[in-house]
């Protein structure tokens, strides 16, 4: 892995940041804001996706169900109720982590692993979405459309470099978390699960509960990431808070990135949105982007499976074992 | 102190991908050096919403030739249109980022976005540059009910357009003696079908027809065959259906598969029902009804149109129409203000009085964004053609209807 956990990592990172805070400052260009808005937001459901799917090796296909359950929290408790925007945020985190807790009570307490419990979790997103569409409190298929009211107050900035420093703070925290459970005790037992689960109950961890956090705080941080949709684009259907495609971008970032890794969402998001924006920009034939999107796609899976961070691994340098003389790896783990 | 003159290959990469960032900015420079109007077309031409996306383009980029060829803006001295095109993708996301991106390269106005989830977030995002947004194609009410004063729609809305298909149905009945006295509507989860299908159960009682059940399907949906049995169950006298284009086209094939016996298949903005349905699917459209926006079939202006559209081998659907006016009517605002900047022409599209077309609206007059005489006619699929059936004053065919037993 990357030496980030160094002094010298550390100063990499906060330089990272440093830089990235400047960006609205030098950047005048509304789209080039957006595309690294765009760029953060994707890293940060990427990351969200990575704790669970990751991290605990609970591969999730429907994320999407807690990203528009923060939405949702957040457009109705505005729209509805006449919430300020910035209030939303608490009850969204704390919905998206109530879903969680309920998908994976039903789903762990079932003994659903592997495909079962993907599955599982994309059936859930698609009863997420029939329900969207069906009840009254969401408007059904109309949606619902925050009003224009541009403002700090109102969680709605003119300015996208506004925009850009909340994603960035949000990216920030996401990382911070994914920093602690490499660290910590939690993200050992996750990573236990993750590697054998039935070792991990033997040696004494409460895989149950593990993952069950793990989901917990994985649909916490997506349903944040909703409520920014939200206040983003100020408008949310069903399709798009619940749709599949939202699912497989989370875990898209991350696996092309490199999942259970600190910095393979950001990666991932960086090369997926290069890739389609650059490809979009030049090639004006419809749907040659969207070619051309796909086959770049196979080959980072194909050639690169651990996902494109592992390009920044270090190679293994072999040293010579001095008791026994047999050659030695070193550095295959730094 | 000397620089090491050689080039590193971390230089070569941070260059070029500077280079590749920096023209995603710029994209205006390289491409225009005349003094022009850039119009930026935010339309889907990929994705679920394809083929009406492209019919929109291809729609526009007919007019701003013609205006061109013409002589384009005389009065800002013979300026230009520039078509900037962008791809929607069928996603907001993209839209807005097309949006975002025209803007950027100094789009003077916009048209869009086919579908409404698209043109709510685009024109949103205009908004926040002051570009006027004229919508070609989209209904959602929402769209000119914010109160952005940069947004422009030639068709009509949505509301409007569902009282007068009820209008309309009920005229069409009462002529024959009503027949139908019942009716299933069908319809997409979105808010397109959504708020078709609620407004309609609400106004059909009112003329004497009752909706013994609403429908609601999925997006996408490939298999109608339930539902063709639930209406084959309940016996309705019409079924009213208001969905996209695959699921319309194949709704229509299995009640007709299945011979569900109805007196009437009547839609309202019929995702599905277009010349190409008509032709390539002549048993299956044979007779279906729609309501929608459609040109006046007794201007020759607008047979001549059609002829234009299909030698070019394009297919003439309302899309086409309703983006090459919404270009022509920015050309009239740019002759009346001499100038492309925002809040003149913003001015100069509110106080419209467009009248150069052949659609049955009348000089366009907008309050509030939304031209208000604008107005959708019933037109009937017959003998792989569209024939307009209903009002009188448009007609050019005698309706079939009821549907012969």
């Amino acid at each position: 892995m990357i030496g980030w956990t160094t002094p010298r990592g550390w100063a990499h990172i906060g330089a990272g940041f440093a830089f990235a805070l400047l960006i609205p400052a030098f950047v005048t260009q509304n789209f080039l804001l957006h595309i690294a808005i765009l760029v953060l937001f994707s890293a940060y459901l990427g990351q969200a996706w990575n704790i669970a799917g990751g991290y605990a090796g609970q591969r999730s296909f429907g994320h999407a169900v807690f990203v528009g359950t923060g939405a949702y929290v957040t457009a109705i408790l505005q729209t509805r109720f006449g919430w300020n925007p910035w209030l939303t945020l608490p009850p969204a985190i704390i919905g998206g982590a109530a879903v969680g807790w309920l998908i994976g009570f039903l789903s762990f307490r079932a003994g659903l692993r592997g495909s079962y419990f993907a599955l599982i979790t994309l059936a859930f997103s698609e009863v997420a979405r029939i329900l969207a569409n069906s009840l009254e409190i969401t408007r059904g298929g109309l949606g619902i459309l925050v009003p224009l009211s541009p403002g700090f107050a109102n969680f709605q900035f003119a300015n996208k470099g506004n925009f850009f420093i909340v994603v960035l703070a949000m990216f920030a925290v996401a990382f911070g978390i994914a920093w602690w459970l490499e660290k910590s005790r939690f993200g050992a037992r996750l990573v236990a699960v993750r590697e054998n689960e039935d070792a991990a109950a033997a040696l004494g961890v409460d895989t149950f509960k593990a993952k069950l956090h793990a989901l917990m705080l994985s649909g916490g941080m997506a349903a944040l990431g909703g409520s920014f949709y939200v206040q983003y684009y100020l408008y949310v259907e069903p399709p798009i808070a619940y749709g599949v495609e939202r699912s497989v971008e989370m875990l898209l970032v991350s696996m092309i990135g490199g999942s259970g890794t600190v910095l393979g969402p950001l990666v991932g998001s960086i090369a997926l949105h290069l890739i389609s924006d650059t490809t979009r920009h030049f090639l004006e034939a419809p749907g040659v982007a969207l070619i051309l999107y796909g086959i770049v796609l196979i080959l980072i899976v194909g050639f690169l499976p651990d996902g494109l961070i592992s390009l920044f691994r270090r190679r293994p340098t072999v040293v010579p074992d001095t008791d026994s003389g047999a050659p030695a790896r070193r550095g295959a783990h730094a | 102190m000397t620089k090491n003159a050689t080039i590193s290959r971390r230089s070569i990469l941070a260059g070029t991908a500077a280079l590749g960032v920096g023209s995603l900015g710029f994209p205006a420079i390289t491409r225009a050096q005349a003094r022009t109007v850039k119009i930026g077309l935010v339309h889907p031409v990929t994705g679920f919403l394809a083929f009406n996306g492209q019919q929109c383009r291809a729609g526009a980029l007919m007019a701003i030739e013609e205006i061109n060829a013409a002589g384009g803006i005389k009065s800002m001295g013979g300026a230009r249109f520039e078509a900037l095109i962008g791809d929607a993708q069928s996603q907001v996301a993209v839209a807005v980022s097309e949006t975002t991106k025209m803007a950027e390269a100094g789009a003077n106005a916009f048209i869009g976005c086919f579908s409404s989830a698209l043109g709510l977030a685009a024109t949103q995002e205009a908004a926040k540059y002051n570009i006027p947004f004229l919508i070609d194609v989209g209904v959602s009410d929402n769209i000119t009910a914010r109160g952005l004063k940069n947004v422009f729609r030639f068709k009509a809305g949505h509301s409007v357009t569902v009282d007068k298909s009820v209008e309309t149905l009920d005229g069409l009945n009462r002529s024959k003696g009503s027949p139908v006295k019942s009716a299933i509507i069908v319809h997409e989860e979105s808010e397109f079908g959504t708020v078709t299908a609620t407004r309609m159960a609400e106004k059909l009682p009112g003329v004497g027809i009752q909706v013994k059940e609403v429908i609601k399907h999925a997006n996408p949906t490939r298999n109608f065959d339930n539902i063709a049995l639930r209406i084959r169950q309940q016996r309705p006298d019409a079924v009213i259906i208001s969905n996209y284009l695959n699921e319309y086209q194949l709704l229509c094939r299995t009640i007709k598969q299945q011979r569900v016996p109805v007196k009437a298949l009547y839609s309202v903005l019929g995702g599905g029902f277009n010349i190409r349905f008509a032709r390539e699917q002549a048993e299956v459209s044979q007779n279906v009804m729609d309501y929608n926006h459609w040109y006046n079939p007794r201007n020759p202006r607008a047979l001549e149109f059609r002829r234009r559209v299909e030698a070019a081998n394009l297919f003439c659907t309302f899309e086409v129409m309703l983006s090459y006016f919404c270009v022509k009517i920015l050309h009239d605002a740019l002759e009346r203000a001499g100038t492309a900047d925002k809040d003149p022409l913003i001015n100069a599209l509110a106080s419209s009085t467009f009248s150069d077309h052949f659609m049955p609206y009348g000089p366009t007059r907008f309050v509030n964004g939304q031209n208000q005489g604008a107005q959708s006619v019933c037109i009937q699929a017959l003998d792989r053609d569209m024939k307009v059936v209903f009002p009188a004053e448009y007609a050019e065919a005698q309706a079939v209807f009821p549907l012969p037993t």
